[in-house]
């Protein structure tokens, strides 16, 4: 038996429990996370938006500061009278009073401010050594084809130009105003451009600003135009060259291009802005800046924002796992102090199955309150009840009734094993001629043949309260009365004895079937005092019955036949008057003066009711002549030569030979049938002579079948008609 | 924006002035593009950094094109030697009297188209009707204006000089694109193509070859071997490219900074992969640098019929390239 545990309680315990906290761990912190993730983004979306609609807001004021001023210089050329002097007054003033502008024109369509002049454009612009003037238009430099020129006067409408580099102005980022002025007289779509009122921002001061803006450690804001190109980016290689949508393509990530279209179309928004641009995996906070119909976007690496959790989740991890190495600690030393005990007993339980019973278990998991000791304590009376229960069987064998056992055990001081002399009935029974019968028989077969027998005969004793003494081959020994009394042991002993012979004929019909020999048994039944109790040594004891009563037993037993239960004298003076005797033999026996009475009994009555079934068996004339040699037996040994003969009468149980040779009464012989050819017929009956009578040179003898061998057996029922009708 | 002709200027004039001393074995020579440096010209970029022109023997003095720089009129006054140019302008130019000859028919497709956007109902030829179209003059207004005649439509001409602004601010509901450069300039300022309505005019029967390479027939009749190395090494340039498009983008990126034109790589990702469906249209490797007669005999069609010209010259006169 394997007694180590590798994945015992301990092990099963530890992982269960730890297995169920580190679940209950796991989704305890997987929610905290989750939930304190959402709160702590949606904190952050909510800042985010908020500081990027500021921002947007602060950028918007600029812009909105330069458009009011076209409408104002054009508002001013409707209302006055005005010469070329004044409009370059005029011009100057604007960019002079308006630090946000870094330049003016007012450009007019060909041929309209002087006919002969298809140009007439003129620029105020900041330089370092002051406001300076250029007249713009020129063969290189035609600025009717110029966007800022040209789109607003297609779409008659202010507008903003994309933003552009201009080289001119010193390599400065700027974006250009565009406002149309019409010619007087006309409305609506017929209205006529006369001239283009520009005002160029530069967007200087955007890219400080914007890149002045904190956005937390790492985050940044940037800003893109109606069409996504980026204005502004802390990577300046990105101005003016890439926008969303080519990032998109150039990074392989269509999130921009997603990015870029929100940005264009939408007011405001926040979105995954990925790692692909930043480094970082990010969120986009962004806001239009409505005048010029760009998009301000703020981007926050997520690490960042979620700093915080992370922390809190890293110190709640921490705690954790500092609680699961606690508890891995506690569950070791409750589930050792569980199994060490059980180990123990196992071990003891081991021993105990190994047959050990003289094994010491520990006193302080007997004297233990919980589980453990009741186990103990249990385990402890087990053991102490299996030492009882070997000391009783060693003593009774195996042919005690449960109830008898249990009874046993139950009152140990009415069981006195160390041996009285008492009142006791026994029970002898052998099988006429068995070991002559089976010398022949394979060994298994004996055994089989003899255990149908024996089977049956215990069962019959243990239903009769029987205990048996002894079970040497055929023979059996039981007795009534004894260790425990029983106060009409005589009358179960001769009910038990007459059951056992009824039962042959069942046992008998079992081995016709089977091809065996019919078997005869004789049962002695015998009531006296003997002296019962232990006998034996040490290592050995036997709960036995001592005394001349037994061997007396065996002697009537002798004397029997088959299908007879002889009782003695003293059994059968406790119950005269309920036994049904059928013949009383009056016999000589060796070592005991004078005659011995022997009741040979059919049945017994009231509260028994037990009765042998009545055979038929009166010899009677044979209808064909039997032959048989007959061989006496001294002490189951052949003496001297055969004697031929003949039935004159026959039973299936008894006959009368006539014979050439002597033969004596009591005598036990062998027969062996041969034809009228005189050749024999195998198989070997045997017999007891119960009477002789001598009739000129032959001897009459009537003898009675112990066994008689299959062979015979037919030939006998053949002889006397009774033989079993063959089924059809 | 006003002083980048001046800036032009100089560098060209800095560029002409450092010229390579003359390689006694090399064959001084130079191109001129028809626009700024990018993708659409990759293919000669390409091979005068790998070395395929010095390998053919030709020193080949790469020159800016840009905005002011007609490539006929400075092939015909002798400022190059070898330019590029459209099918449809080069027919008209010898036709009134300029004696160039096509010495490779590159792009074998035409790659200007109409755009407009679904949303405002144009979807087919025929809803242009009356609608504002932004085109621009010269050479570019040929095709659609034939397109126009071609479905009788009436359109409102806008004219159109540089960017897509026009059309991007609503100015008007189609505009003239060249499909590898300004229609990828629409989807990268956030139109997204199943957003747009494309006229190909190829898809209509009005296939007008464009870019293609020229030299002056006295050029050609003095140096054939000249020209048809230089042609093989700059046909070589483009498969090149094509098979090395990362490598082929750095070039192209490099000669487009040194210009400063502010592209991006996507851009010129995309005109190369667009320069590849145009010069091997359907992976036609062995029609490579050549002029069809159909597709000339078309081009010269349109011109007689708009009496843009008043005869179409001989075709084996006009072209001299690879057969």
């Amino acid at each position: 038996m394997k007694l180590s545990f590798p994945r015992g309680i301990t092990f099963k315990m530890t992982l269960l429990v730890l297995g169920g906290t580190a679940a209950v761990f796991t989704f305890v912190l997987a929610y905290s996370y989750i939930y304190s993730r959402k709160m702590m983004l949606a904190e952050a979306e909510e800042s985010a938006r908020n500081l990027t609609l500021s921002v947007a807001r602060r950028i918007e004021q600029e812009f909105r500061a330069v458009a009011e001023v076209p409408p104002e210089e054009a508002t001013f050329l409707d209302l006055t009278t005005w010469d070329k002097t004044s409009l370059l007054r005029l011009i100057r003033r604007m960019v002079q009073d308006h630090r946000e502008i870094f330049g003016s024109s007012i450009a007019f369509e060909p041929f309209a401010f002087e006919p002969d002049k298809r140009f007439f454009a003129p620029y105020y612009y900041r330089s370092k050594k002051g406001i300076a003037f250029e007249q713009l238009g020129s063969k290189s430099y035609d600025y009717i084809r110029k966007d800022w020129y040209h789109v607003p006067k297609v779409l008659k409408a202010p507008v903003w130009s994309e933003p552009y580099f201009d080289e001119g102005g010193g390599g400065i980022l700027m974006t250009t105003y565009s406002y149309p002025f019409f010619e007087k007289g006309q409305e609506g779509q017929d209205k006529k451009v006369r001239a283009i009122i520009t005002a160029d921002v530069s967007l200087d001061w955007l890219t400080k600003l914007v890149g002045s803006i904190r956005v937390g450690k790492s985050g940044y804001c940037f800003i893109v135009s109606d069409t996504g190109k980026i204005v502004t980016h802390p990577q300046r290689q990105l101005i003016m060259v890439e926008s969303l949508f080519s990032l998109a393509e150039e990074l392989h990530d269509p999130r921009f291009r997603t990015i870029g279209r929100a940005m264009i179309h939408k007011k405001s928004g926040f979105m995954e802005f990925g790692s692909t641009l930043s480094g970082e995996d990010s969120l986009l906070a962004f806001a239009r800046i409505p005048t010029p119909g760009w998009s301000l976007g703020t981007v926050f690496p997520k690490r960042e924002l979620l700093a915080k959790v992370t922390m809190l989740h890293q110190t709640t991890m921490l705690l954790a796992t500092g609680g699961i190495l606690l508890l891995l600690a506690v569950s070791l030393v409750i589930s050792r102090s569980l199994t060490r005990p059980l180990v123990r007993m196992a071990q003891a339980t081991a021993r105990v199955a190994k047959g050990d019973l003289d094994l010491e278990l520990n006193q302080s998991d007997i004297r233990r309150q919980d589980e453990v000791g009741l186990l103990a304590q249990h385990f402890k009376r087990m053991v102490a009840g299996l030492k009882e229960r070997d000391r009783i069987r060693d003593t009774f064998g195996r042919y005690l009734t449960q109830e008898v056992v249990n009874r046993l055990l139950e009152s140990k001081t009415g069981l006195k094993l160390g041996g009285e002399s008492r009142e006791i009935s026994m029970i002898m029974s052998d099988l006429r001629g068995f070991t002559a019968l089976t010398s022949n028989m394979p060994p298994e077969q004996v055994i089989a043949f003899l255990n149908r027998y024996l089977g049956k005969m215990v069962e019959i004793l243990i239903d009769y309260r029987g205990i048996i003494d002894e079970i040497i081959g055929d023979g059996i020994l039981a007795f009534f009365g004894a260790p425990e009394s029983l106060e009409d042991h005589p009358g179960y002993a001769v009910a038990c004895a007459l059951t056992m012979q009824a039962s042959m004929g069942e046992i008998n019909a079992r081995n016709e079937i089977d091809g065996w020999p019919h078997l005869d048994m004789g049962v002695a039944v015998n009531t006296g005092e003997v002296v019962v109790g232990n006998i034996g040594s040490e290592k050995r004891t036997k709960y036995g019955a001592v005394g001349s009563q037994v061997n007396f037993t065996g002697r009537i037993e002798s004397f029997t036949v088959g299908g007879q239960v002889l009782i003695s004298e003293s059994t059968y003076s406790k119950l005269s008057d309920i036994l049904d005797v059928r013949n009383v033999l009056n016999i000589e026996m060796k070592g005991v003066p004078g005659k011995v009475k022997l009741y040979d009994v059919r049945g017994i009555g009231e509260p028994y009711n037990v009765r042998l079934p009545e055979r038929n068996d009166t010899p009677v004339p044979p209808s064909e002549k039997v032959y048989v040699q007959v061989y006496r037996l001294n002490q189951k040994i052949v003496t001297g030569t055969y004697s031929l003969g003949w039935f004159r009468l026959l039973s299936l149980s008894s006959g009368v030979l006539a014979l050439d040779g002597e033969i004596k009464q009591w005598e036990d012989v062998r027969i062996e049938l041969v034809n009228d050819q005189q050749e024999p017929i195998p198989g070997q009956s045997y017999a007891k002579v119960v009477s002789v009578k001598k009739v000129g040179d032959e001897y009459e003898a009537e003898v009675r079948f112990t066994s008689v061998s299959p062979e015979a057996y037919k030939v006998f029922r053949r002889a006397t008609g009774t033989a079993r009708k063959e089924s059809a | 924006m006003r002083k980048i002709g001046v800036i032009f200027c100089i560098i060209l004039g800095v560029l002409l002035a450092a010229g390579v001393p003359a390689d006694a074995a090399l064959k001084e020579v130079s191109l001129i593009p028809q626009w700024l440096p990018q993708a659409q010209f990759a293919g000669y970029m390409v091979a005068l950094e790998k070395g395929f022109y010095r390998d053919a023997g030709i020193d080949l003095n790469l020159l800016r094109g840009g905005p002011g720089k007609p490539p006929f009129e400075m092939l015909k006054s002798g400022r190059t030697t070898f330019c590029t140019g459209w099918l449809s302008t080069a027919i008209q130019k010898r036709a009134t009297g300029t004696p160039l000859v096509n010495i490779a028919q590159i792009m074998q497709r035409s790659a200007l188209i109409l755009v407009a956007r679904k949303n405002s109902g144009i979807t087919r030829p025929e809803d242009l009707n009356g609608k504002s179209v932004g085109l621009w003059a010269g050479q570019f207004y040929l095709p659609p204006a034939v397109f126009f005649r071609k479905y009788n439509l009436h359109v409102k001409i806008i004219p159109n000089y540089s960017s897509m602004s026009l059309f991007l601010k609503g100015g008007v509901k189609a505009i003239a694109a060249m499909w590898y450069n300004e229609y990828h300039t629409l989807l990268n300022s956030g139109l997204n193509p199943d957003e747009l309505t494309l006229f190909f005019f190829s898809d209509y029967g009005l296939n007008f070859p464009e870019d293609g390479l020229y030299c002056m027939e006295e050029t050609f009749r003095t140096n054939p071997q000249v020209c048809s190395d230089f042609v093989k090494a700059s046909l070589k340039g483009w498969l090149y490219a094509f098979d090395h498009k990362d490598e082929a983008i750095d070039i192209v990126m490099k000669w487009a900074k040194r210009a400063n034109t502010g592209t991006n790589r996507a851009h010129q990702r995309w005109m190369l992969a667009r320069m590849q469906d145009l010069i091997l249209p359907d992976g036609d490797r062995a029609g490579l640098g050549k002029l069809k007669p159909r597709d000339y005999e078309f081009v010269g069609g349109v011109l007689l019929g708009l009496d843009l010209i008043k005869e179409l010259p001989q075709f084996d006169v006009f072209y001299r390239g690879p057969r």
